[in-house]
This record gives C-alpha cells, sequence and structure tokens, in this order.
C-alpha cells in the first residue's frame, strides 16, 4: 500500500492547479473587478430595480448634469447642456463608451470589491464625481456651431483641466430620439468626435511642414521664399491655393497668414517624405494617445510610396493625412508650453491608477520650434485673422484649416490654437464639418467659447 | 407578525442581510475546516498490529496497512532482503476472517507452514511463512503508538460530529432565511426546500450515528453542507426545479449507503465487478440509441417524465472498474484491460459529442492509471495518445475548434462568443465579498444560470467568499483521500477515493476556470451546487468512495461482532483481555525464540521482554489477537 500512497501524490499536481487557478480568478478580480461589473449590461447598475444608486456628476462650479432620484436618472435641466455634455456626462444606457458614466460608473457606483454593488454606506461614500468642465462654454460653443457637426475641445494648458468638450451629432439623454438608430441625421451620435475620430486636418498641418523645416534648416527657414502664381504643377498635376488666389512672393509667415499652399506644397518638396514623416510622428502622429482609460483615435500621416503631387498635398495637410482634435489640441498645449504638453483631464478626483495611463512622453516640439511656431501661430491673429475676433488681452495664436473631403461636401473647417496669456492659459482644437471657412465657421466657435470663459 | 413586517420594511433590512451573509461563509468555513481535522484527528495511529519475525535474522517487520506487499523490491510494504524472494514476492492482507497470504506469481512460490500455497491462504498467528529462503512468522505487535502530529486548527479535539451538522444547518437555515425576509414582508414557500434539507441531513446522520454506530460523519457533514447550499441557491432560482434537486439529494444519500454497504464485501464487489463494468457499456449504447440531443451533445435519456444523464453513472462504474486491491495489482501489472474500458467509455462521448464529460472520465482515468501502475512512461504514452487524437479530432472535425475561438478574448466579443463567460465576471464582481442577496442576482436571467454558470451565481448572490469555501470544501476532498490512502482497508479503497476526489475537483476546474475564462468553457457541472438530477445523485455516489476508504467507516459495526466471538471462543470476556498486561505473551512456548531488540522503534513488554504476543493451541486467534485485531478496526469507539 505504501506505493499506492506515494503514487497518490500525483493528485498534488491536481490540487495545486486548482488553487493556482483560483488564485489567478481572485486576483484578477481585485485588480480588475471594477471594470468587469461596470459593463453596460450589468443590471445592477443600469436596470430600472437598479441595486445602487449612482453618485452625482457636477460641472466645475458644481451645477448638477446628472443625478440619481428614485432609482431614476436625471440630468442637467437645461436641453442644450445635455445636448453640449452628452458625449461628456453620458447617456443611461451605456452606449457612448467615452463619457465618465460608462469609463468612471465604477466610482459613479461606489463600486469595491468588498461590497461589490450592494448600496450601503459605504459605496455611497464618495461616489460623486466633480467635473472640470464649463457648462456656459461649452453650450456657448455647441450653439456656436449652430447645427454643424463637429468637435470642440478647450483645456487649460498649464493645470490639464478640460472646460470644453462638446461633439456633435448629439442627442437629448433625457429624451432619447426614437429615430436614433435609423435617422441620418443622428449617425455616430454615439461617437465623441473630439476623441474617437479623425479628419482631414487641411491647412492646420501647415505647422507640421514649418516645424519640419525649422529642423532641417534651424538657421534658414526663416529665410525661404516661394513664387505663389495661385497654382503650381509639381510632379504632373496641379497644386492650388484656396479659391485660386496668387499671393506672390511669400516668406514663412506670410505664407502661413495666407494659409499659402504652393508655398508650403514646394516646401514640403524640399523637406522630402522622410523628413515630414519623422516631425509629424515626433509631433504626434501615428501615436496612441489616453485620456484616462479611453484610447485617443490616432491622428495618421503615412507619407512613404506617395509621389511629388501628393507630397506637396501632404504639406498642406491633404492626401491621406488625418487629425484628431484632441490631439490637436495637445499639440496646441505643447506649443504654448515650451514643447511639452499637460496631461488633459476631465476630473480632479479619479483615484489613484490614473496617474500611470499616460505612458509616453509628452514632448512634441522642441522649446525652440515651439517659440517660433507661437510666433508664427500669434502673427496669423494678430496681422490676418484679427484680435477683434476674441475677447480682449486674451492673445490668441492660432491656425485654420480646411481639410477637403470630397464627395462634393464642404471641407472640415478647422481653428485650432490657444491664448498666450498667464489669465487665460487655454489651448484649444475645433473642427466643423461641411463649413464655411476656417474663421467663418470654427472661428465663430472659438471666439463664442473664448467668450464666454473670458 | 406586524412588528415582523414593520421591521421589514424600515429600509435597515439590506443591511443585516449584509452582516448575515457576511457570517455565513464564516460558518461554512468552520465546518469545512473542521470536518477536515476532526476526520484526520479521529484516524488510526501509525502502529503496528500484528508483525512478521524472521527467526533466521532475528528481523522484526511490523506489519502497519490492510494489504502489505512482500517481497525484493525496496518499494514494498515489507522489504526482505533476499535475493531468492521476488520482486513483488506476496502480499499479506487483512480481510473479515482474518490474515491472508496470497502468492502474487513468485517464482519460488509461498509456503505457510511448509505448505505451498496456491491462491490466498488464511494465516494466524504463529504461522510461519516461507517466500523464497526466508521464513516469516507472525506474530502480535506490541509498540506503543506513535504520536501523529496534525494540525488540527485552532483546537487540539477533534470536533463532535453534532456539532458540525448543527453548524452545517445554520448555514442553511440564514441561507434560506435570505429568501424568506423581504421588504414585503415575511415569505413562507421558501421554508419548504429549507426544511427538506433539514430532514434529509438529519435523516441520514441519524441513520449513521444511532443505527449504524458509526464515529465519523465529516465527508457526509461537507456533502450535506455543499447540498444544501446549492439546493437553497435553487430554490430561490428556479422554484420549479429545486423539488427534482431534493429528490435527488435524497436518492443520492440513498445510492450513497447502498455503495458504502455493497462494498463491504470485497468478495461481492470482485464478483459484480465485471457486470457493473458490461453495464456501464450498455448504457452508454442505449444513451447513444435512444439519446436526446440537448444543446448540442447527445447525453440524455427520457424515462417517462423524468430525463436522465447516463455518463453521470458511469462515472462511479468507472472507478469501480478502474480500481483494484493489491493483490490483484501485483499479479495482473498491466492496465490493457482498463484502458480498453476507458477507451470505449470515451469512444462513446465523444459520439454523443460530450466533450467536457470525456475530459473528466480522460483525467480520471489517468490518475487511476498512475496510481495502478506508477509508470510515468505509460503516462506519457497515453497522453501522447491522447494529443493525437485530439490532433486527429481537430483535423477531421474542425468546428471543434471553433469553442475554443473565445477563450481569453471573452471581452472582444461580449455579445457573442463571450456572453456568457463576460456575464459571469460581471456579477461575481458586482457581488462583491458578500454577494447582493439570495434571489437579488441578475445572472439568473442568463441561460444556464443554474447549471453551467452557478459558480457565477453563488458569488454573485452570496459572495465570493461563500464561493471559495465551496471551493475549498471540494479541494479538501483531495486531501481526505490523500490521508486515507494506506489506511484504508485495501487499495481498492485507496484508488478509488483518490479517484472520485480526483474526478470532483477536475470536474469542478472544468466548470469554474471555465466560465472564469482561465479555461475553455465546456459546460460541466459544478458538484453539488449545479442543478441537476443525475449530477446531484452522482456525486453523492462518488462520496461513497470517499467514506470506504476511512477504515471506521466499517469498525463499529464489527466492533460488537468480534466481541461477541472474542467471548464465546476464547473463553474469556474482551474485559478481562484487555485487563492482561499488554506484550505479555500468552502461551508462547519457546521462550529463548523470542525476537531480540534489533527492530526499530521496538519496545518492550511490561516484563522486560521483548514484545510478542501468543497463539491459542489450536492456531486460532487468541483472545488477545483478536482484541488486537478490534483495536484495529476499532480504535475509536
Amino acid at each position: 500500500m505504501k506505493t499506492v500512497g506515494f503514487r497518490s501524490i500525483v493528485l498534488y499536481l491536481l490540487l495545486a492547479a486548482f488553487l493556482g487557478g483560483i488564485g489567478f480568478l481572485v486576483v484578477s478580480l481585485f485588480l480588475q473587478g471594477d471594470k468587469w461589473a461596470m459593463q453596460p449590461y450589468n443590471g445592477h447598475i443600469y436596470a430600472g430595480d437598479s441595486t445602487v444608486t449612482l453618485g452625482e456628476i457636477r460641472d466645475r462650479d458644481g451645477g448638477v448634469l446628472a443625478s440619481t432620484v428614485d432609482g431614476s436618472r436625471y440630468y442637467s435641466d437645461s436641453e442644450t447642456t445635455r445636448l453640449a455634455l452628452l458625449h461628456t456626462v453620458g447617456d443611461t444606457e451605456g452606449y457612448i463608451s467615452t463619457s465618465i458614466q460608462y469609463t468612471m460608473r465604477a466610482k459613479l457606483a461606489g463600486y469595491n470589491i468588498i461590497t461589490g454593488l450592494n448600496d450601503t454606506p459605504l459605496n455611497q461614500l464618495g461616489n460623486d464625481i466633480n467635473l472640470t468642465i464649463h457648462r456656459g462654454a461649452s453650450v456657448a460653443a455647441y450653439e456656436a456651431l449652430n447645427g454643424h457637426n463637429g468637435a470642440v475641445l478647450l483645456y487649460n494648458y498649464e493645470t490639464g483641466e478640460v472646460l470644453c468638450k462638446v461633439s456633435a451629432p448629439t442627442y437629448d439623454p433625457a429624451d432619447v430620439p426614437e429615430d436614433l438608430e435609423e435617422n441620418a441625421a443622428y449617425k455616430g451620435a454615439y461617437l465623441d468626435n473630439t476623441l474617437s475620430s479623425s479628419f482631414t486636418p487641411g491647412s492646420i498641418f501647415k505647422l507640421v511642414t514649418a516645424a519640419a523645416a525649422m529642423e532641417k534648416w534651424p538657421d534658414s527657414w526663416l529665410d525661404r521664399t516661394y513664387d505663389c502664381e495661385g497654382s503650381v504643377e509639381i510632379g504632373g498635376d496641379s497644386i492650388t491655393c484656396l479659391h485660386g488666389d496668387v499671393h506672390g512672393t511669400q516668406n514663412v509667415y506670410e505664407a502661413m497668414g495666407n494659409s499659402c499652399n504652393v508655398y508650403f506644397a514646394h516646401l514640403a518638396n524640399d523637406l522630402g517624405a522622410e523628413a515630414l514623416q519623422r516631425k509629424g510622428e515626433e509631433m504626434g502622429f501615428n501615436r496612441e494617445f489616453q485620456f484616462g482609460s479611453v484610447p485617443i483615435s490616432k491622428s495618421e500621416l503615412q507619407l512613404s510610396g506617395a509621389n511629388a503631387n501628393q507630397l506637396g498635398w501632404a504639406g498642406v495637410g491633404q492626401y491621406t493625412i488625418l487629425a484628431n482634435p484632441y490631439h490637436m489640441m495637445a499639440l496646441m498645449g505643447a506649443i504654448a508650453k515650451e514643447g511639452e504638453f499637460v496631461q488633459p483631464k476631465l476630473t480632479n478626483n479619479t483615484g489613484f491608477f490614473n496617474g500611470f495611463s499616460q505612458a509616453s512622453s509628452r514632448k512634441l516640439v522642441t522649446g525652440e520650434e515651439a517659440r517660433a511656431l507661437k510666433s508664427l501661430l500669434r502673427n496669423d491673429v494678430e496681422s490676418y485673422y484679427g484680435d477683434w475676433m476674441f475677447p480682449e488681452s486674451m492673445n490668441v495664436c492660432a491656425k485654420t484649416g480646411t481639410g477637403e473631403v470630397g464627395e462634393g461636401k464642404d471641407p472640415n473647417c478647422w481653428m485650432v490654437g490657444f491664448c498666450d496669456s498667464s489669465r487665460y492659459p487655454y489651448a484649444f482644437a475645433v473642427m466643423v464639418e461641411e463649413g464655411n471657412g476656417g474663421i467663418e465657421s470654427a472661428g465663430t466657435v472659438v471666439s463664442a467659447m473664448l467668450g464666454a470663459l473670458a | 407578525m406586524e412588528f415582523l413586517t414593520g421591521f421589514l420594511r424600515s429600509g435597515v433590512l439590506p443591511m443585516i442581510m449584509l452582516a448575515v451573509r457576511a457570517v455565513t461563509p464564516v460558518l461554512a468555513l468552520y465546518v469545512v475546516w473542521r470536518s477536515y481535522t476532526s476526520f484526520q484527528k479521529g484516524q488510526r495511529r501509525r502502529d503496528p498490529v500484528i508483525m512478521l519475525w524472521d527467526e533466521a535474522s532475528g528481523t522484526r517487520f511490523p506489519v502497519l496497512c490492510w494489504e502489505n506487499s512482500i517481497g525484493r523490491s525496496k518499494s514494498c510494504d515489507i522489504y526482505l532482503p533476499d535475493a531468492t524472494a521476488s520482486r513483488d514476492h506476496a502480499v499479506l492482507m487483512r480481510r473479515d476472517e482474518g490474515w491472508f497470504i496470497c502468492d502474487t506469481g513468485s517464482h519460488s512460490g509461498v509456503l505457510v507452514n511448509g505448505r505451498k500455497i496456491d491462491g490466498k491462504k488464511l494465516v494466524n498467528i504463529g504461522d510461519s511463512i516461507t517466500m523464497g529462503s526466508t521464513t516469516l512468522t507472525l506474530w502480535n505487535a506490541d509498540a506503543q503508538p506513535e504520536r501523529r502530529k496534525v494540525f488540527t486548527g485552532f483546537s487540539r479535539e477533534a470536533a463532535s460530529p453534532f456539532k458540525l451538522m448543527f453548524t452545517a444547518s445554520l448555514v442553511h437555515v440564514l441561507m434560506g432565511l435570505q429568501s424568506c425576509l423581504t421588504e414585503e414582508g415575511f415569505r413562507y414557500e421558501p421554508l419548504l426546500p429549507l426544511a427538506a434539507v433539514l430532514v434529509m441531513g438529519w435523516g441520514l446522520y441519524l441513520f449513521s450515528i444511532a443505527i449504524l454506530h458509526r464515529v465519523s460523519f465529516e465527508i457526509e457533514t461537507v456533502a450535506y453542507l455543499l447540498s444544501g447550499i446549492g439546493i437553497n441557491l435553487l430554490a430561490a432560482t428556479n422554484p420549479a426545479g429545486v423539488t427534482t434537486q431534493m429528490a435527488a439529494m435524497l436518492l443520492g444519500m440513498l445510492l450513497f449507503s447502498f455503495l458504502i454497504w455493497f462494498m463491504g464485501d470485497m468478495d461481492r464487489v470482485a464478483k459484480f465487478r465485471l457486470y457493473i463494468g458490461i453495464g456501464a457499456i450498455l448504457l452508454f449504447a442505449v444513451n447513444l440509441v435512444f439519446g436526446r440531443e440537448v444543446y448540442g451533445s447527445k447525453n440524455w435519456i427520457m424515462i417517462g417524465p423524468v430525463s436522465i444523464q447516463p455518463s453521470e453513472f458511469i462515472k462511479i462504474a468507472f472507478v469501480f472498474v478502474g480500481t483494484s486491491t493489491l493483490d490483484r495489482l501485483q499479479t495482473k501489472k498491466n492496465i490493457t484491460e482498463f484502458l480498453v474500458f476507458a477507451g470505449v467509455c470515451m469512444g462513446f462521448l465523444f459520439l454523443m459529442r460530450d466533450f467536457g464529460t470525456a475530459l473528466i472520465f480522460f483525467a480520471c482515468f489517468l490518475i487511476i492509471a498512475f496510481m495502478r501502475s506508477g509508470s510515468i512512461r505509460t503516462i506519457a504514452l497515453i497522453l501522447v495518445g491522447a494529443s493525437l487524437g485530439v490532433v486527429l479530432i481537430l483535423y477531421f472535425k474542425p468546428y471543434v475548434m471553433e469553442r475554443f475561438a473565445g477563450w481569453r478574448h471573452v471581452w472582444e466579443d461580449v455579445n457573442g462568443i463571450g456572453y456568457q463567460q463576460t456575464r459571469v465576471l460581471t456579477y461575481i464582481a458586482s457581488g462583491g465579498l458578500f454577494g447582493v442577496g439570495l434571489g437579488k442576482g441578475c445572472l439568473s436571467y442568463i441561460f444556464a444560470a443554474d447549471s453551467d454558470l452557478v459558480f457565477g451565481l453563488l458569488c454573485e448572490e452570496q459572495g465570493l467568499l461563500m464561493g471559495l469555501v465551496v471551493l475549498l470544501a471540494l479541494g479538501l476532498f483531495i486531501l481526505y483521500a490523500r490521508s486515507d490512502v494506506i489506511r484504508s482497508r485495501s487499495t481498492f479503497f485507496s484508488i478509488a477515493s483518490c479517484a472520485a476526489a480526483g474526478l470532483l475537483v477536475f470536474q469542478a476546474c472544468l466548470n469554474v476556470f471555465g466560465v472564469t475564462d482561465i479555461l475553455p468553457l465546456t459546460g460541466v457541472t459544478l458538484p453539488f451546487i449545479s442543478a441537476g438530477g443525475s449530477s446531484m445523485i452522482s456525486v453523492w455516489g462518488l462520496m461513497a468512495f470517499l467514506k470506504t476508504s476511512d477504515e471506521r467507516t466499517y469498525g463499529a459495526r464489527r466492533a460488537s461482532r468480534h466481541g461477541f466471538y472474542s467471548a464465546r471462543e476464547a473463553g474469556g470476556s474482551p474485559a478481562s483481555n484487555a485487563g492482561r498486561p499488554r506484550g505479555n505473551p500468552v502461551g508462547t512456548s519457546k521462550p529463548h525464540n523470542v525476537p531480540p531488540e534489533r527492530e526499530r522503534g521496538s519496545r518492550q513488554g511490561a516484563h522486560g521482554r521483548p514484545a510478542s504476543a501468543g497463539t491459542g493451541k489450536h492456531g486460532r486467534p487468541s483472545g488477545g489477537e483478536r482484541e488486537r485485531n478490534r483495536e484495529m478496526e476499532d480504535i475509536y469507539s
């Protein structure tokens, strides 16, 4: 029997596997339990007879954006606020997966591994979330979009607090339209355009082309001039300026202010695809950014294989280039702040683990380039767009762009920039789909938004 | 009553219920852990009962087990340093009638008192056994018992079976009350299954302790605890299905008791083994022909209104066929017969497309095969063969692969392939450590919540702690089996209990890790907890193997019988025998033959003489010997 007894030790292998598996399960549960529990299908959180009371979501002034009364979820009293902040606050059903109500459900439900989703005092302890959102500016931005689809994002480049985050198309979470799924006007309404979409950048990409020139010719980039006759043939096809405007001999300041396509198409070809690609990637193209737990849609830049004409168009932000509003805002924040941006955030009480989410470098340009780009951007507003557009003493630095999207649609109109002001340390990125022009469409939104913040 | 209703509506109830759910797993843990430590505490100490004395060399061999291999191989229980003896020469084993020596295919044969034996032969104290050139004489032993060091938790004493049963019942009551106390008032319906569970558990307790006079009840207590948790959980989720489950628990207990009786007689078991094997294969054949396909597996048969899953019962038959007594192990070393049987069983299961159960059978087969052969080479060959089989299946039936497509990727497709696993994980997490309350879970709306996904339901409603206690209880079955393995009445029981415990734990692995995405989902039941009558009956049946492996199971009953015989035949009452000084030789005629003190651990008798015991004149065991034998069976009374 001794041998049989000895052989029975083989059972310990099984027992070890059993205990190991249980250990793995328990550890996973402790590490990821909040993510597991916070699924949109979880009946304890979303159903009518929810076992938990979700906490309140408030704006930076303490105004309630969402609250739970008797098991039902209520949103702001103002319809425009609800529309403007849908993608930030979130919906009851949990379709907007980048919203606070979705990504921070664990916090809102007071979830903890000890009591789970039981409605205990422990769970109700600190389950409210105070956002950094400025309601007035967001509403102003939404209204200024004037029914257009688009993305508006503004943050304090010193502290990282996001004050304004608006995406359209949107809908009212308190009164969900019945034809939400069918109506073409709501197509993409679940998507937060500021985070999860990338668009053709148009002329705002000229900043990258200019920065590439600074890197390649640090001593002579300012002196480079090209002649603009409204159109030029490069690589067997033409590159034209907007509306066929003839700008004449241009240096970089003039070309940036006039948004001269010919200048930057020449510049891109003189730089070469490789230099432009490298500089673009350094400035955050093709890179994965994280906003809290939300992965940001990449800005795309792929110049390998582009011919001379395509490279020319790439130099002015057309070709296949795509830019993401969040990335553009961060780039503006970096230019405003010596080349390195402060990690944007929506709330100051995000918890312990949030600090580790941003692993990649926040340095997008060198300090010298940042200063040069700032002066180009300031010159745009000062000499071309006009400071009258914006509230006084904001010292706005900006660049507009019109990204042609083809298919007979009007262009994506952009304005990206920041206020070079210690009192108003705001960086912003605004994109209006099918707009009339950079200044006309996006500029109006920026103007309204800054007006509300002044 | 109005006070109660008012209290229930006051809003304090959820907090109190949470506290109850926090206490319940602690009580359950107490039952599970103390059952095990008490079980160990109550086991026989490892002291020799009889011994073999080599007159030529003077060596004394203590006989420690019920079945002892004797031979030249060092792995033998009694190792003979004799070149003329075979490696595994003979087996000395204890049966109801006394001690038997059994030649296990030795070259030179076994001689008892100078006469060559054929097969097995009853030997008595004083008989000499010749193997090769060694002659051993059977003696009574008289060594001081070794102290066993057992960690029994925080108490030195074994807990009384009553106390453990009482605590287990308290767990059930606390669980059942969760369904009764609602904010709408007190509900009476959930009391019925609760009462049924209590009656069945205490019924078995009384039957075992009061009628059969068994001394240990730990294994039954754990089984009762787990069954009750399962039934309470089911009663709140699927009140319609709980009747079946309760009936199954009763049938399971009956099967449990029957199997213990059945295995009480080794000859009976040996006689029926072949029929059990044939019966199992016939049952599989019937299943395959008349089987009904349910959710992709054809593993159900309908008999009138009752649906039965035959493979559950074949698990028991499988263990029966696989296990073996030591003498048979020694004479028939290859496992071909069992290999063929296992192959046929698994073939049937594959034809029924019940891959999860096939895997369980395979794991059980591996355990038995290894315990029988001890050959790592054989196991390796079997594994290689099985892998080839799997590759062939995947080659010819690539759709099987789809089952594994979602494994470790369930979060990528929460509404498709990862539907069940993600729900389980979400609701386990939602429950926290203490659960959301009986009947308040959301997992119950998901298909198979009370069977395949039941671990998720248990954790969601009763908390992770309760889930872990249940798993601990299942895992401890391995330790029960292990601690019995050399103490059981035969390797038949050792191997069977290890196989049964291994089977249950492996099944629990497949179930729990399958639904939590640690292993691919296979769709097997969680022993005791999952809804399913066949499964419940079968699991209780498997418990019988653990129970019979414990020598105490049959001990108490024999004690009274032997007491009667010794009083009559030896002409003295057990009491008068007990009064005699221990180790004083009775009727020993040759004092100079007394073995010198060479044996390790030998101790002197009361008169300063080496320990030995005598025989009666007619070679029958004397009263003293009988008493010793009785002690071996009944040290616990």
